[in-house]
Protein backbone atom coordinates (compact mmCIF):
# COMPACT_ATOMS: atom_id res chain seq x y z
CA UNK A 1 0.00 0.00 0.00
CA UNK A 2 1.32 3.74 -0.98
CA UNK A 3 0.59 5.75 2.12
CA UNK A 4 1.65 9.15 0.22
CA UNK A 5 1.98 10.20 -3.46
CA UNK A 6 5.61 8.76 -5.11
CA UNK A 7 6.68 8.06 -8.11
CA UNK A 8 6.33 4.48 -9.20
CA UNK A 9 7.29 4.33 -12.79
CA UNK A 10 3.87 2.65 -13.51
CA UNK A 11 2.00 3.85 -16.57
CA UNK A 12 -0.82 6.29 -15.35
CA UNK A 13 -4.38 5.51 -15.32
CA UNK A 14 -7.44 7.14 -14.37
CA UNK A 15 -8.40 4.18 -11.29
CA UNK A 16 -8.87 6.03 -8.02
CA UNK A 17 -6.18 5.48 -5.41
CA UNK A 18 -6.47 5.88 -2.03
CA UNK A 19 -3.40 7.36 -0.15
CA UNK A 20 -4.13 7.24 3.81
CA UNK A 21 -0.98 9.33 4.77
CA UNK A 22 -3.30 12.53 3.52
CA UNK A 23 -6.08 11.46 4.91
CA UNK A 24 -4.45 11.02 8.18
CA UNK A 25 -2.53 14.05 8.21
CA UNK A 26 -5.57 15.71 7.41
CA UNK A 27 -7.50 13.95 10.18
CA UNK A 28 -4.93 15.50 12.38
CA UNK A 29 -4.85 18.56 11.44
CA UNK A 30 -8.36 19.18 11.71
CA UNK A 31 -8.75 17.60 15.19
CA UNK A 32 -5.79 19.86 16.01
CA UNK A 33 -7.49 23.12 14.85
CA UNK A 34 -10.66 22.15 16.72
CA UNK A 35 -9.38 21.26 20.02
CA UNK A 36 -6.88 24.32 20.06
CA UNK A 37 -10.21 26.64 19.16
CA UNK A 38 -12.00 24.80 22.27
CA UNK A 39 -8.76 24.70 24.73
CA UNK A 40 -7.66 28.34 23.94
CA UNK A 41 -11.73 29.53 23.66
CA UNK A 42 -11.21 31.68 20.48
CA UNK A 43 -14.25 34.28 20.99
CA UNK A 44 -14.48 33.71 16.96
CA UNK A 45 -13.31 30.72 14.70
CA UNK A 46 -12.00 31.90 11.39
CA UNK A 47 -13.78 28.59 9.69
CA UNK A 48 -13.54 30.22 6.59
CA UNK A 49 -9.45 30.10 6.25
CA UNK A 50 -9.51 26.75 7.72
CA UNK A 51 -11.46 25.54 5.21
CA UNK A 52 -10.10 26.90 2.16
CA UNK A 53 -6.70 25.56 3.84
CA UNK A 54 -7.86 21.93 4.67
CA UNK A 55 -9.70 21.69 1.07
CA UNK A 56 -6.84 22.91 -0.46
CA UNK A 57 -4.32 20.31 0.94
CA UNK A 58 -6.75 17.78 -0.03
CA UNK A 59 -7.06 18.64 -3.50
CA UNK A 60 -2.98 18.80 -3.92
CA UNK A 61 -2.06 16.22 -2.18
CA UNK A 62 -4.41 13.94 -2.68
CA UNK A 63 -5.21 11.51 -5.78
CA UNK A 64 -5.25 12.58 -8.99
CA UNK A 65 -3.32 15.71 -8.01
CA UNK A 66 -0.95 14.43 -5.86
CA UNK A 67 -0.04 10.95 -7.97
CA UNK A 68 0.18 13.26 -11.07
CA UNK A 69 2.82 15.33 -9.60
CA UNK A 70 4.55 12.87 -7.34
CA UNK A 71 5.72 11.32 -10.29
CA UNK A 72 3.95 12.21 -13.93
CA UNK A 73 4.18 15.69 -14.48
CA UNK A 74 6.51 18.36 -13.32
CA UNK A 75 3.76 21.13 -14.28
CA UNK A 76 1.43 19.64 -11.57
CA UNK A 77 4.50 19.54 -8.81
CA UNK A 78 4.47 22.92 -9.80
CA UNK A 79 1.19 23.43 -9.10
CA UNK A 80 1.33 21.56 -6.12
CA UNK A 81 4.04 23.60 -4.60
CA UNK A 82 2.13 27.19 -5.56
CA UNK A 83 -0.91 25.76 -3.90
CA UNK A 84 0.58 24.69 -0.53
CA UNK A 85 3.11 28.02 -0.57
CA UNK A 86 0.84 30.46 -1.80
CA UNK A 87 -2.65 29.41 -0.75
CA UNK A 88 -2.60 26.61 2.02
CA UNK A 89 0.06 28.15 3.74
CA UNK A 90 -1.63 31.70 4.38
CA UNK A 91 -4.78 30.38 4.91
CA UNK A 92 -3.44 28.15 7.43
CA UNK A 93 -1.66 31.30 9.49
CA UNK A 94 -5.36 32.95 8.96
CA UNK A 95 -7.15 30.07 10.69
CA UNK A 96 -5.90 30.75 13.82
CA UNK A 97 -7.23 34.42 15.29
CA UNK A 98 -4.95 36.72 16.94
CA UNK A 99 -5.89 35.98 20.26
CA UNK A 100 -4.64 32.01 19.42
CA UNK A 101 -1.44 32.78 18.34
CA UNK A 102 -1.05 35.14 21.92
CA UNK A 103 -1.97 32.36 23.44
CA UNK A 104 0.06 29.96 21.81
CA UNK A 105 3.20 32.25 22.06
CA UNK A 106 3.22 33.93 25.37
CA UNK A 107 5.27 37.06 25.64
CA UNK A 108 9.02 35.85 26.69
CA UNK A 109 8.13 32.16 25.61
CA UNK A 110 11.04 30.54 23.87
CA UNK A 111 8.00 30.08 20.92
CA UNK A 112 7.11 33.77 21.27
CA UNK A 113 10.89 34.76 20.47
CA UNK A 114 10.94 32.04 17.26
CA UNK A 115 7.73 33.52 15.93
CA UNK A 116 9.33 36.93 16.53
CA UNK A 117 12.41 36.06 14.93
CA UNK A 118 10.65 34.76 11.84
CA UNK A 119 8.28 37.62 11.67
CA UNK A 120 11.76 40.04 10.42
CA UNK A 121 11.91 40.18 6.99
CA UNK A 122 15.35 38.42 6.76
CA UNK A 123 14.83 35.01 8.80
CA UNK A 124 11.45 34.23 6.41
CA UNK A 125 13.36 35.67 2.96
CA UNK A 126 16.02 33.69 3.87
CA UNK A 127 14.44 30.22 5.11
CA UNK A 128 11.76 30.42 2.14
CA UNK A 129 14.65 31.14 -0.39
CA UNK A 130 16.76 28.43 0.62
CA UNK A 131 13.45 25.85 1.02
CA UNK A 132 12.41 26.77 -2.59
CA UNK A 133 15.52 26.02 -3.90
CA UNK A 134 16.80 23.14 -2.07
CA UNK A 135 13.43 21.29 -3.48
CA UNK A 136 14.03 22.36 -6.60
CA UNK A 137 17.22 20.82 -6.98
CA UNK A 138 17.19 18.67 -10.32
CA UNK A 139 19.20 15.62 -7.77
CA UNK A 140 16.97 16.33 -4.87
CA UNK A 141 13.53 16.24 -6.56
CA UNK A 142 15.12 13.19 -9.01
CA UNK A 143 15.84 11.10 -5.54
CA UNK A 144 12.93 12.55 -2.92
CA UNK A 145 9.77 11.79 -5.27
CA UNK A 146 10.68 7.91 -5.74
CA UNK A 147 10.45 7.51 -2.30
CA UNK A 148 6.92 7.89 -0.29
CA UNK A 149 9.34 9.62 3.14
CA UNK A 150 10.51 11.71 0.43
CA UNK A 151 8.22 12.91 -1.58
CA UNK A 152 6.26 13.57 1.79
CA UNK A 153 8.88 15.90 3.10
CA UNK A 154 8.79 17.72 0.11
CA UNK A 155 5.34 18.79 0.46
CA UNK A 156 5.88 19.28 4.14
CA UNK A 157 8.97 21.71 3.06
CA UNK A 158 6.78 23.52 0.66
CA UNK A 159 4.08 24.00 3.32
CA UNK A 160 6.73 25.45 6.05
CA UNK A 161 8.25 27.58 3.54
CA UNK A 162 5.02 29.45 2.64
CA UNK A 163 4.08 29.47 6.50
CA UNK A 164 7.69 31.11 6.74
CA UNK A 165 7.23 33.21 3.89
CA UNK A 166 3.74 34.45 4.53
CA UNK A 167 4.25 34.91 8.33
CA UNK A 168 6.32 38.66 8.36
CA UNK A 169 3.30 39.68 6.84
CA UNK A 170 0.31 37.55 7.99
CA UNK A 171 1.66 37.85 12.00
CA UNK A 172 -0.81 39.66 14.31
CA UNK A 173 -0.73 43.07 15.45
CA UNK A 174 1.97 41.83 18.55
CA UNK A 175 4.12 40.28 16.14
CA UNK A 176 4.67 42.41 13.05
CA UNK A 177 7.74 44.75 12.69
CA UNK A 178 7.40 45.28 9.22
CA UNK A 179 6.36 48.72 8.02
CA UNK A 180 3.94 49.52 4.59
CA UNK A 181 7.13 49.37 2.09
CA UNK A 182 9.11 46.74 4.27
CA UNK A 183 6.48 44.60 3.41
CA UNK A 184 6.24 45.98 0.04
CA UNK A 185 10.15 44.88 -0.55
CA UNK A 186 9.91 42.06 1.60
CA UNK A 187 7.38 40.51 -1.09
CA UNK A 188 9.07 41.26 -4.02
CA UNK A 189 12.37 40.05 -2.67
CA UNK A 190 10.18 36.41 -2.12
CA UNK A 191 9.57 36.69 -6.53
CA UNK A 192 13.37 37.29 -6.90
CA UNK A 193 15.22 33.61 -6.12
CA UNK A 194 12.21 31.17 -7.41
CA UNK A 195 12.73 32.69 -11.12
CA UNK A 196 16.01 30.72 -10.78
CA UNK A 197 14.36 27.07 -10.87
CA UNK A 198 12.00 28.73 -13.23
CA UNK A 199 14.04 29.87 -16.02
CA UNK A 200 16.34 26.63 -15.89
CA UNK A 201 12.92 24.92 -16.43
CA UNK A 202 12.66 26.89 -19.10
CA UNK A 203 15.55 27.52 -20.91
CA UNK A 204 17.37 24.81 -20.40
CA UNK A 205 18.29 22.53 -23.68
CA UNK A 206 17.22 19.27 -22.19
CA UNK A 207 14.99 18.59 -19.46
CA UNK A 208 16.03 19.16 -16.05
CA UNK A 209 14.18 16.62 -14.25
CA UNK A 210 15.63 12.70 -14.97
CA UNK A 211 12.12 11.90 -13.15
CA UNK A 212 9.29 13.58 -15.40
CA UNK A 213 11.37 13.26 -18.65
CA UNK A 214 11.54 9.44 -17.94
CA UNK A 215 8.40 9.51 -16.63
CA UNK A 216 5.55 6.94 -18.33
CA UNK A 217 3.45 10.08 -20.12
CA UNK A 218 -0.05 11.05 -19.10
CA UNK A 219 -0.90 12.16 -22.87
CA UNK A 220 0.98 11.53 -26.02
CA UNK A 221 0.05 14.95 -26.95
CA UNK A 222 2.51 16.46 -24.26
CA UNK A 223 5.97 15.93 -24.24
CA UNK A 224 8.69 15.91 -21.19
CA UNK A 225 9.99 18.75 -22.68
CA UNK A 226 6.74 20.94 -22.85
CA UNK A 227 5.62 19.82 -19.31
CA UNK A 228 9.04 21.13 -17.67
CA UNK A 229 8.98 24.13 -19.61
CA UNK A 230 5.07 24.72 -19.15
CA UNK A 231 6.34 23.91 -15.47
CA UNK A 232 8.79 26.75 -15.26
CA UNK A 233 6.10 29.21 -16.94
CA UNK A 234 3.77 28.62 -13.95
CA UNK A 235 6.02 28.70 -11.71
CA UNK A 236 6.95 31.88 -12.52
CA UNK A 237 4.08 33.49 -14.01
CA UNK A 238 1.17 32.36 -12.22
CA UNK A 239 3.51 31.84 -9.31
CA UNK A 240 4.34 35.66 -8.84
CA UNK A 241 0.59 36.74 -9.50
CA UNK A 242 -0.69 36.02 -5.82
CA UNK A 243 2.76 38.20 -4.76
CA UNK A 244 1.87 41.20 -6.69
CA UNK A 245 -1.70 41.00 -5.30
CA UNK A 246 -0.59 40.47 -1.82
CA UNK A 247 1.45 43.56 -2.58
CA UNK A 248 -1.35 45.56 -3.85
CA UNK A 249 -3.43 44.80 -0.96
CA UNK A 250 -0.57 45.77 1.62
CA UNK A 251 -0.38 49.19 -0.17
CA UNK A 252 -3.47 49.86 0.11
CA UNK A 253 -4.35 49.06 3.14
CA UNK A 254 -0.95 50.90 4.43
CA UNK A 255 -2.36 54.18 2.42
CA UNK A 256 -5.73 53.80 3.98
CA UNK A 257 -4.86 53.57 7.53
CA UNK A 258 -1.80 56.61 6.66
CA UNK A 259 -4.97 58.56 5.21
CA UNK A 260 -7.41 57.57 8.21
CA UNK A 261 -4.85 58.96 10.59
CA UNK A 262 -4.11 62.12 8.60
CA UNK A 263 -8.32 62.89 9.03
CA UNK A 264 -8.33 62.33 12.36
CA UNK B 1 25.57 41.42 11.62
CA UNK B 2 22.82 41.83 9.87
CA UNK B 3 20.76 44.39 11.68
CA UNK B 4 22.22 47.65 13.30
CA UNK B 5 24.04 47.04 16.69
CA UNK B 6 22.07 50.09 18.59
CA UNK B 7 18.70 47.49 17.58
CA UNK B 8 19.51 45.17 19.75
CA UNK B 9 18.57 45.43 23.26
CA UNK B 10 21.72 43.52 25.09
CA UNK B 11 19.78 42.67 28.16
CA UNK B 12 17.37 40.14 27.06
CA UNK B 13 18.71 39.80 23.40
CA UNK B 14 15.55 40.78 21.69
CA UNK B 15 15.37 43.15 18.74
CA UNK B 16 13.21 46.96 19.10
CA UNK B 17 13.78 48.44 16.04
CA UNK B 18 10.59 48.93 13.59
CA UNK B 19 12.19 49.08 9.87
CA UNK B 20 10.65 52.69 9.72
CA UNK B 21 12.88 54.01 12.75
CA UNK B 22 16.57 52.61 10.66
CA UNK B 23 18.22 55.38 8.76
CA UNK B 24 18.35 55.99 5.07
CA UNK B 25 21.98 54.12 5.30
CA UNK B 26 20.67 51.72 7.30
CA UNK B 27 18.37 50.31 4.86
CA UNK B 28 20.67 50.88 2.04
CA UNK B 29 22.96 48.62 4.13
CA UNK B 30 20.69 46.09 4.79
CA UNK B 31 18.87 45.61 1.48
CA UNK B 32 22.56 45.22 0.40
CA UNK B 33 23.05 42.47 2.27
CA UNK B 34 19.64 40.56 1.82
CA UNK B 35 20.55 40.70 -1.73
CA UNK B 36 24.12 39.54 -0.59
CA UNK B 37 22.57 36.40 0.22
CA UNK B 38 19.61 36.02 -1.77
CA UNK B 39 22.31 36.77 -4.80
CA UNK B 40 24.81 34.08 -3.17
CA UNK B 41 22.34 31.14 -2.54
CA UNK B 42 21.31 31.30 -5.50
CA UNK B 43 24.71 31.30 -7.14
CA UNK B 44 25.35 28.44 -5.07
CA UNK B 45 22.47 26.45 -5.79
CA UNK B 46 23.05 27.03 -9.64
CA UNK B 47 26.61 26.23 -9.67
CA UNK B 48 26.18 22.58 -7.09
CA UNK B 49 23.29 22.24 -9.57
CA UNK B 50 25.11 22.39 -12.87
CA UNK B 51 28.22 20.82 -11.38
CA UNK B 52 25.81 17.86 -10.73
CA UNK B 53 24.99 17.96 -13.51
CA UNK B 54 28.66 17.16 -15.37
CA UNK B 55 29.31 14.09 -13.46
CA UNK B 56 28.46 11.33 -16.21
CA UNK B 57 30.98 8.91 -16.75
CA UNK B 58 32.16 8.13 -20.87
CA UNK B 59 32.65 4.98 -21.68
CA UNK B 60 36.07 4.28 -23.37
CA UNK B 61 35.04 5.79 -26.79
CA UNK B 62 33.66 8.50 -25.91
CA UNK B 63 29.52 7.63 -25.63
CA UNK B 64 26.96 7.95 -22.73
CA UNK B 65 25.51 4.85 -24.02
CA UNK B 66 27.02 1.56 -22.95
CA UNK B 67 29.52 0.09 -25.34
CA UNK B 68 29.24 -3.21 -26.84
CA UNK B 69 32.46 -5.59 -26.11
CA UNK B 70 32.12 -7.02 -29.38
CA UNK B 71 29.96 -5.22 -32.12
CA UNK B 72 27.12 -6.56 -33.70
CA UNK B 73 26.22 -7.02 -37.25
CA UNK B 74 22.94 -5.87 -38.64
CA UNK B 75 19.99 -8.18 -38.68
CA UNK B 76 20.18 -9.16 -42.45
CA UNK B 77 16.47 -9.67 -43.06
CA UNK B 78 13.89 -8.05 -45.16
CA UNK B 79 10.99 -6.45 -43.16
CA UNK B 80 7.72 -4.75 -44.32
CA UNK B 81 7.97 -1.08 -43.47
CA UNK B 82 4.60 0.87 -42.89
CA UNK B 83 3.75 1.86 -46.21
CA UNK B 84 3.45 -1.74 -47.14
CA UNK B 85 6.77 -2.17 -49.04
CA UNK B 86 9.26 -4.58 -48.31
CA UNK B 87 12.81 -2.89 -46.46
CA UNK B 88 15.96 -4.44 -46.90
CA UNK B 89 17.30 -3.42 -43.48
CA UNK B 90 21.00 -3.47 -44.36
CA UNK B 91 20.51 -1.96 -48.09
CA UNK B 92 18.50 1.25 -46.69
CA UNK B 93 20.25 1.95 -43.82
CA UNK B 94 23.57 1.55 -45.10
CA UNK B 95 26.21 4.45 -44.59
CA UNK B 96 23.73 6.12 -41.77
CA UNK B 97 24.13 5.97 -38.47
CA UNK B 98 20.75 3.23 -37.17
CA UNK B 99 19.20 3.41 -33.86
CA UNK B 100 17.20 0.53 -34.01
CA UNK B 101 14.53 -0.22 -31.37
CA UNK B 102 11.85 -3.27 -30.80
CA UNK B 103 8.75 -2.34 -28.99
CA UNK B 104 5.27 -1.87 -30.01
CA UNK B 105 2.53 0.73 -30.19
CA UNK B 106 0.26 -0.03 -27.10
CA UNK B 107 3.24 0.21 -25.17
CA UNK B 108 2.94 2.43 -21.81
CA UNK B 109 5.80 3.38 -20.47
CA UNK B 110 9.39 1.91 -22.35
CA UNK B 111 8.62 2.74 -26.18
CA UNK B 112 7.13 6.32 -26.33
CA UNK B 113 9.55 7.85 -23.95
CA UNK B 114 12.19 6.33 -25.65
CA UNK B 115 10.87 7.24 -29.06
CA UNK B 116 10.17 11.09 -27.57
CA UNK B 117 13.40 11.58 -26.30
CA UNK B 118 15.35 10.36 -29.51
CA UNK B 119 12.38 12.82 -31.27
CA UNK B 120 13.62 15.90 -29.36
CA UNK B 121 16.78 15.58 -29.38
CA UNK B 122 17.16 15.01 -33.68
CA UNK B 123 15.21 18.02 -33.83
CA UNK B 124 17.56 20.61 -31.82
CA UNK B 125 20.48 18.90 -33.38
CA UNK B 126 22.05 20.39 -36.79
CA UNK B 127 20.50 19.08 -40.18
CA UNK B 128 23.79 17.61 -41.27
CA UNK B 129 23.38 15.15 -38.06
CA UNK B 130 19.95 15.06 -38.80
CA UNK B 131 19.90 13.36 -42.13
CA UNK B 132 22.87 11.04 -41.24
CA UNK B 133 21.12 9.62 -38.50
CA UNK B 134 18.25 6.65 -39.35
CA UNK B 135 15.43 5.81 -36.30
CA UNK B 136 13.95 2.72 -36.79
CA UNK B 137 11.04 1.30 -34.24
CA UNK B 138 10.34 -2.18 -35.32
CA UNK B 139 7.13 -4.09 -34.03
CA UNK B 140 6.88 -6.70 -31.76
CA UNK B 141 3.19 -6.84 -31.72
CA UNK B 142 2.54 -7.11 -35.46
CA UNK B 143 -0.59 -8.75 -34.45
CA UNK B 144 -2.21 -5.29 -33.24
CA UNK B 145 0.14 -3.25 -34.82
CA UNK B 146 -1.48 -3.01 -38.27
CA UNK B 147 0.83 -0.95 -40.91
CA UNK B 148 -1.98 2.45 -40.74
CA UNK B 149 -1.67 2.01 -36.59
CA UNK B 150 2.04 1.72 -36.96
CA UNK B 151 2.38 4.58 -39.29
CA UNK B 152 0.38 7.23 -37.45
CA UNK B 153 2.13 5.58 -34.45
CA UNK B 154 5.44 6.33 -35.35
CA UNK B 155 4.91 9.37 -37.58
CA UNK B 156 3.48 10.95 -34.05
CA UNK B 157 7.21 11.43 -32.78
CA UNK B 158 8.90 12.42 -35.97
CA UNK B 159 7.98 12.16 -40.03
CA UNK B 160 11.54 10.54 -40.62
CA UNK B 161 10.91 7.91 -38.11
CA UNK B 162 10.57 4.42 -39.62
CA UNK B 163 8.24 2.06 -38.73
CA UNK B 164 8.84 -1.90 -39.54
CA UNK B 165 6.67 -4.44 -39.35
CA UNK B 166 7.83 -8.49 -39.47
CA UNK B 167 6.37 -11.95 -39.32
CA UNK B 168 6.83 -13.27 -36.19
CA UNK B 169 9.58 -15.56 -37.56
CA UNK B 170 11.38 -13.08 -38.51
CA UNK B 171 11.24 -10.82 -35.53
CA UNK B 172 12.19 -13.98 -33.31
CA UNK B 173 15.24 -14.02 -35.77
CA UNK B 174 16.22 -10.77 -35.97
CA UNK B 175 16.17 -10.11 -32.25
CA UNK B 176 18.52 -13.35 -31.86
CA UNK B 177 20.67 -11.90 -34.23
CA UNK B 178 21.39 -8.40 -32.50
CA UNK B 179 21.48 -10.39 -29.40
CA UNK B 180 18.33 -9.33 -27.34
CA UNK B 181 15.95 -11.08 -25.47
CA UNK B 182 12.82 -12.19 -27.63
CA UNK B 183 9.47 -9.90 -27.00
CA UNK B 184 6.75 -12.09 -25.26
CA UNK B 185 3.31 -11.43 -25.34
CA UNK B 186 1.64 -11.65 -21.98
CA UNK B 187 -1.42 -14.32 -22.11
CA UNK B 188 -3.04 -11.68 -19.10
CA UNK B 189 -5.90 -9.59 -20.98
CA UNK B 190 -7.45 -6.89 -19.71
CA UNK B 191 -11.13 -5.84 -19.58
CA UNK B 192 -10.81 -4.30 -22.87
CA UNK B 193 -8.89 -7.61 -24.43
CA UNK B 194 -5.82 -5.49 -24.28
CA UNK B 195 -2.15 -7.42 -23.41
CA UNK B 196 1.02 -6.22 -22.95
CA UNK B 197 4.22 -7.47 -24.79
CA UNK B 198 7.43 -7.76 -22.64
CA UNK B 199 10.62 -6.83 -24.86
CA UNK B 200 13.97 -5.54 -24.61
CA UNK B 201 14.35 -1.60 -23.62
CA UNK B 202 17.51 -0.87 -25.68
CA UNK B 203 18.49 0.95 -28.33
CA UNK B 204 20.66 -0.43 -30.67
CA UNK B 205 22.81 2.26 -32.16
CA UNK B 206 24.84 1.40 -35.26
CA UNK B 207 27.46 3.38 -36.68
CA UNK B 208 28.29 4.41 -40.32
CA UNK B 209 30.42 1.22 -41.11
CA UNK B 210 27.62 -0.93 -40.42
CA UNK B 211 28.14 -1.91 -36.87
CA UNK B 212 26.26 -2.09 -34.09
CA UNK B 213 28.44 -0.37 -30.86
CA UNK B 214 26.67 0.98 -28.69
CA UNK B 215 23.35 0.18 -26.39
CA UNK B 216 21.31 2.71 -24.65
CA UNK B 217 19.15 0.95 -22.12
CA UNK B 218 16.11 2.77 -20.99
CA UNK B 219 16.79 5.68 -19.00
CA UNK B 220 18.80 7.41 -21.48
CA UNK B 221 18.01 11.14 -21.18
CA UNK B 222 17.85 13.73 -23.99
CA UNK B 223 21.43 15.12 -22.71
CA UNK B 224 23.18 11.75 -23.62
CA UNK B 225 21.04 11.73 -26.69
CA UNK B 226 22.55 14.76 -27.38
CA UNK B 227 25.98 14.03 -26.87
CA UNK B 228 26.57 10.65 -28.36
CA UNK B 229 24.47 11.63 -31.38
CA UNK B 230 27.15 13.54 -32.98
CA UNK B 231 29.55 11.44 -31.68
CA UNK B 232 28.13 8.40 -33.52
CA UNK B 233 27.67 10.41 -36.50
CA UNK B 234 31.51 11.09 -36.43
CA UNK B 235 32.74 7.72 -34.96
CA UNK B 236 35.14 6.35 -37.58
CA UNK B 237 36.00 9.88 -39.53
CA UNK B 238 39.21 11.69 -39.64
CA UNK B 239 39.09 14.59 -37.48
Amino acid sequence: MQWWCAATGLPWNWNWQWYPGVHLLLLLLGGAWWILGRRQRWSRRPTAWFVVAWVGLLLTLDWPVGKLGAGYLASVHTVQFLTLTLLVAPSLLRSIPAEGWQRLAPAGSLRSRLLHFFAGALPGLLAYNILVLTTHFPSVVDAAMTTQVGSFAIDIAWLLAGCLLWWPILAPAGFVRLGVFGMMGYLFGATVVPTIPAMMMVFSDWPIYRLYELAPRVSAHFTANEDIQLAGLVMKLIGDLPLWIATAVVFYRGTSQGRGLANA
Amino acid sequence: MWIPSRCWNSSNRRLHCRIETLTLRDRVTLLFKTLLVVTATGSLAATVGCSRGEQRALSPGGFFGAELPTPVAKPDFTFTDSKGQPFPFVAKTAGKVTLLFFGYTHCPDICPVHLANIAAVLDKLPDDIQRDVVVIFVTTDPVRDSLPVLDHWVKGFSPVFIGLTASDSVLAAAQAMVKLLPAERDTVRDAQGNYAVGHAATVIAYTRDGLGRVVYPFGTRQRDWAHDLPALVGYGRSP
